[in-house]
């Protein structure tokens, strides 16, 4: 396991290093358009071919995964932090605070959040740059995207708060934010890793869906989302393979993370 | 000779025999209709039931764009549009056996003149207020009298389902070669053969030849096309022209009928109190301006590769399909980037390090709205980004969600630029009456203006109100020909492309003559038969 | 007991109430309401699209509308789509029981595959199966659901397969922490060292440990499969109440929306509410 996580942050590493370094890699940038070629094949000229508009697919690959990479994690963070915050306040008050919280969360889930973000559109200026649309939309999700984890967390704050150690801490004298901090979320690190490792693919993948709402990122700019949106029109008739890249990527990226944020396994 | 003539002859007659009768075809519509009221139809899904199942007075044939004969044996227009008299077929029935005759046409003209109908048939006919009125001239003939001139009035007809006065199925008695037989709501439409159709071939055998036709809900253009692949329907009416180049390279059957109707223009926001900032509202009132950015966008290159080819760049407001009304001395705009920065320079524009700037200091900069979603248009926008990058202008591309786009264009005026098209253009300039007054809510610039706000657009409004209230087609001609040289000089829509007709019908159809015009694959369905 | 229930009932009828009302004002708000496509109509006269947008209007006092709404619902009448003209109870009846049959399956499946494989990664502690496993959720969880959904389409898979396939990531990933978690309890450490059987551990050690989240997880697991299912369902084209909620949604159609919003809080508050009824209830017998 120690060679797989090895393994997986130089994958991580050089995945990271490549985006940013997109600019040497691929200097056609991603915005040019090659009007004579497009939807060519791989060459010595465009590696991955180019797109509909004879955009290379390197190029929009390696930023798509800047934009990505960079912006889902910190949008899952956001979201890791408000489940931590709602479901640990509900599930260490208990009594009326748990059961507000948990009200609070199941209108949260229920609720069409689609009309939420088509008027936060409407209140972003028509010229917003695609770096500020994409940089707002995964701060929305962050912040939307938390309510499911936080009723996990709840349970979980509660089991623990009947356990013998946190029993022991409280008869120390631990109470409130060091003992939230000292026993509780470490106790629940499980569960929160698990909401962050589910946020970031997950974020990427509705990033990309929410264009039919004009949020997310726009022209010329992609994100890996966008690039794993262009699949669903040519997955049915004849996709080329290097159409896929942008999956396999994210595949790989996703289970890099899930390797490197798993605790050490239990061997007897 | 006398020998080839028999053989031809005999070929002809023929034909029919040919066609075997009987069997469902398929295809699919995008949604759910709203209706099945036709003359209340909405939308593509409800107008293509109503085509199918409608008896109408007169047809007009897609290939030769002349109105046939249908429920009417023949009309004529009287008093320069004001009066039309038809002479109607004897004989004919709805498909519930109920009997067509001239109280249904009357019936039919009250509902559709009904004030509160609000309908694209009902108020093509409104000319002018004041009341409609039907008169019986005897059993088989009846006038309708307007309270003014109607352009274009018999070719209106073709729309327009006559509706039984008497049958207790109301408007589901259909006088059409199908009637609707079975709805499962969200799944499909099942249209049956109607048994009292009054069409026969030339052979004198029954139409339509088809059973039944099958209408699924496919929202999906790739499962529409992967089921026409398969054989699972016999036809898509529509093709978007990626999905078109892979059934192509898959050697299923489609093809390009050619130019159509359909357009794809952008257009500047000009209304006086739209809350963009005073030196934009300028930049787009400006004819200079417009032409400017009209040169400096490469048409060629939209169509062939926004469109794979399948578009052709377009002149004006009308596509050259339409023979009559297109105004040959036109030829389209020049792509020519120093043509247009000369333009820009006349408005006191300047380069500055490669960024375009107006004459107090300003970054021309500018934002381009879509319909979210719509893959085409957000291709043509980055298309036009690129271009427009190549003379200093930034462009920003905003799609936004549908509805919020209908509010910001109709209601909020809260845009600068957008980039729309228009389908399904009817060929008689009367049906853009609505497009070029200055009064009209669709007038899309500057919609609804109390006075016209410049003297082109006064002039415009002088023509369409001239070529409405005329009967003499070239009188008409002229004064559409006029019109169209105004856009072009003025530029309010900046028209790009017209699209082409893509249709996929599968070899098994018989007797398939598609269309450039609406609907392209079917228009001649009580014709159509499939091999077995 | 009957008033745990009786206090549960209320508490989702509330939850309904508020969701419903917040949902509606949601829509109303949104920018759009008052939109429809006819007034792009250029075939249209200008009383014909004044009328348009009027009738649009004539719901947009939200707590008016709201009011005449529950009215009506307490005579069994859930009003009239705007978009398809047809009573909104038919819509329903027609299509609700396809979505819960489809949801029941993608949810039981989901579950099926993430425990089952959580379970035995565990038990057997194989690199090979938790590297497949991984693999297999890295793979489904980066995979958009329309894609997917198009997948099964071309392979003539059923669609609430891919809803299964979509969620069961999520549950695998979370069952698999909670396990090994579990497995990380002095009690436990203790037990395997004593030489008890991986799955006498499992079962008697870690399970009641993990349980209550778990729990908590199946509740929330319906919210998830409905988010996934609805997309699948409008690409699919399976005549459930995915294809309505797009449609409702992009036509503004209110109240068809706020009759779907009830609908999905309802499916959302029962599960999470049978899901703390029966943590409660398991935790409480262990005591």
């Amino acid at each position: 396991m120690k060679t797989a996580r090895i393994m997986a942050a130089i994958v991580l590493v050089l995945a990271g290093a490549a985006a940013l370094g997109a600019h040497y890699l691929a200097p056609a940038g991603y915005e040019q358009q090659f009007r004579m070629s497009p939807d060519a094949p791989p060459s010595t000229q465009h590696l991955l071919g180019t797109d509909d508009l004879g955009r290379d697919r390197m190029a929009r690959l390696l930023y798509g995964t800047r934009v990505s990479l960079f912006l889902a994690p910190i949008a899952a963070g956001i979201a890791t932090i408000l489940a931590a915050f709602f479901g640990g306040m509900a599930g260490y008050f208990g009594g009326w605070v748990e059961r507000c919280a948990l009200l609070f969360v199941d209108l949260f889930l229920s609720i069409p959040w689609l009309f939420l973000l088509i008027t936060v559109r409407a209140v972003l200026p028509l010229n917003i740059s695609p770096q500020n649309s994409v940089i707002i939309t995964f701060l929305l999700l962050g912040f939307l995207g938390w309510a499911a984890s936080a009723r996990v967390i709840c349970a979980g704050t509660k089991e623990l708060m009947k356990s013998e150690f946190v029993w022991l801490a409280r008869a120390s004298g631990f109470s409130g934010f060091k003992l939230i901090r000292l026993h509780l979320m470490p106790n629940l690190r499980g569960t929160l890793l698990a909401q962050f490792w589910i946020s970031v693919p997950v974020f990427i993948i509705t990033e990309a869906n929410l264009g039919a709402l004009g949020l997310g990122v726009t022209e010329p700019l992609p994100s890996l989302g966008s690039l794993l949106g262009e699949l669903q029109s040519v997955i049915v008739l004849r996709p080329h393979p290097w159409q896929f890249l942008p999956l396999v990527i994210l595949i790989v990226v996703v289970s890099c993370f899930q390797t490197l944020l798993n605790s050490s396994e239990v061997r007897t | 000779m006398k020998r080839l003539l028999w053989i031809s002859v005999l070929l002809f007659l023929a034909v029919p025999l040919f066609a075997q009768s009987g069997g469902e075809l398929r295809f699919s519509i995008y949604s759910e209709p709203k209706t099945f009221h036709p003359l209340r139809t909405e939308e593509i899904s409800s107008d293509t039931i109503r085509y199918l199942t409608s008896g109408v007075l007169l047809r007009l044939d897609r290939i030769t764009q002349k109105a046939e004969p249908e429920l009417a044996t023949s009309w004529k227009v009287l008093d320069g549009g004001k009066r039309i008299r038809f002479t109607l077929r004897q004989g004919v029935h709805f498909s519930d056996g109920t009997p067509f005759s001239a109280a249904d046409v009357a019936y039919t003209v009250q509902q559709l003149m009904d004030p509160d109908l609000h309908s694209t048939t009902g108020d093509a006919f409104r000319s002018g207020s004041g009341k409609v009125v039907t008169r019986v001239v005897s059993p088989g003939e009846i006038e309708i009298i307007f309270a003014a001139p109607v352009a274009g009035l018999a070719e209106l007809f073709d729309t327009v389902a006559m509706l039984s006065a008497q049958s207790p199925q109301k408007e589901m008695a259909v006088a059409g070669p199908f009637y609707v037989a079975e709805h499962r709501a969200g799944s499909y439409i099942l249209l049956k053969k109607n048994p009292y159709y009054w069409k026969k071939d030339s052979a004198g055998r029954q139409l339509p030849y088809l059973d039944s036709i099958r209408l699924d809900i496919q929202q999906n253009d790739e499962i529409q096309a992967l089921r026409y692949s398969r054989g699972e329907i016999h036809l898509i009416n529509r093709v978007a022209p990626g999905i078109f180049d892979k059934l192509a390279a898959q050697g299923t059957a489609v093809q390009d009928v050619g130019v159509s109707t359909d357009t794809e223009f952008l257009w500047f926001n000009q209304v006086a109190n739209a809350p963009i900032a005073d030196y934009k509202r300028a930049w787009f009132a400006s004819a200079n301006f417009r032409r400017a950015v009209s040169e400096a966008i490469n048409r060629d290159d939209l169509a062939r590769v926004a469109f794979h080819q399948h578009a052709s760049p377009a002149v004006g407001i009308v596509s050259p399909v339409n023979r009559f009304w297109f105004n040959s001395k036109l030829v389209r705009h020049p792509y020519d980037p120093a043509s247009a920065l000369r333009r820009l320079q006349q408005d006191g524009f300047h380069l500055d390090n490669g960024v375009l700037r107006d004459k107090t200091g300003h970054e021309v900069e500018f934002a381009i709205t879509a319909r979210a979603g719509d893959e085409a248009r957000q291709q043509m926008a980055a298309m036009i980004q690129q271009d427009l990058k190549k003379i200093g202008v930034k462009v920003n591309i905003a799609p936004v969600e549908m509805s919020a786009l209908i509010e910001r264009i109709t209601t909020s005026f809260n845009y600068e630029a957008c980039l729309a098209g228009h389908t399904r253009v009817t060929l008689d300039p009367n049906a853009q009456m609505n497009i070029w007054l200055s009064s009209a809510d669709t007038h899309q610039w500057n919609p609804a203006q109390k006075s016209p706000a410049t003297p082109w657009e006064a002039e415009i409004d002088k023509l369409m109100r001239a070529q409405a209230s005329s009967s003499d087609e070239r009188e008409r001609k002229k004064y559409w020909d006029r019109v169209q040289e105004i856009a072009w000089e003025q530029e309010p829509f900046i028209y790009l492309v017209n699209k082409h007709t893509l249709v996929a019908i599968a070899p098994s159809i018989k007797n398939a003559q598609p269309s450039t015009l609406y609907p392209q694959a079917f228009w001649n369905v009580e014709h159509l038969s499939l091999n077995h | 007991m009957w008033r745990t229930l009786g206090l549960a009932l209320l508490r989702l009828a509330g939850i309904m109430l508020l969701a419903g009302l917040l949902g509606g004002t949601l829509i109303r708000v949104a920018p759009g309401f008052a939109a429809d496509e006819r007034q792009l109509d250029s075939n249209l006269s200008s009383q014909s699209i004044q009328a348009v947008r009027q009738a649009r209007l004539s719901d947009s006092n939200i707590p008016r509308f709201y009011a005449g709404y529950l009215a009506s619902l307490v005579r069994g009448d859930l009003g009239t789509s705007q978009m398809l003209n047809q009573p909104i109870r038919d819509l329903l009846r027609e299509r609700l029981p396809i979505t819960l049959r489809n949801l029941a399956l993608a949810v039981l499946l989901a579950w099926v595959m993430g425990l089952a494989l959580a379970a035995a990664t565990q038990l057997t502690g194989s690199r090979l199966l938790t590297s497949t496993a991984e693999g297999l959720s890295g793979t489904f969880i980066s995979t958009p659901a329309a894609v997917l959904a198009l997948v099964f389409v071309l392979l003539r898979l059923p669609p609430e397969l891919a809803a299964a396939l979509l969620v069961f990531p999520k549950i695998y990933r979370y069952c698999h922490n909670l396990l090994r978690q579990g497995y990380d309890r002095p009690h436990v450490l203790t037990a395997l060292a004593k030489g008890a059987g991986r799955w006498r551990v499992l079962v008697w050690h870690v399970a009641p440990v993990s349980l209550p989240q778990m729990l908590a997880l199946l509740g929330v697991s319906i919210s998830l499969a409905i988010g996934v299912l609805l997309p699948i369902e409008a690409i699919c084209d399976v005549s459930g109440i995915g294809q309505l909620a797009w449609q409702a949604a992009t036509g503004r159609d209110l109240p068809l929306l706020v009759n779907l919003t009830l609908v999905v809080t309802f499916l959302t508050a029962s599960a999470t509410m049978f899901s703390d009824l029966a943590r409660k209830t398991m935790t409480r017998s262990e005591v």
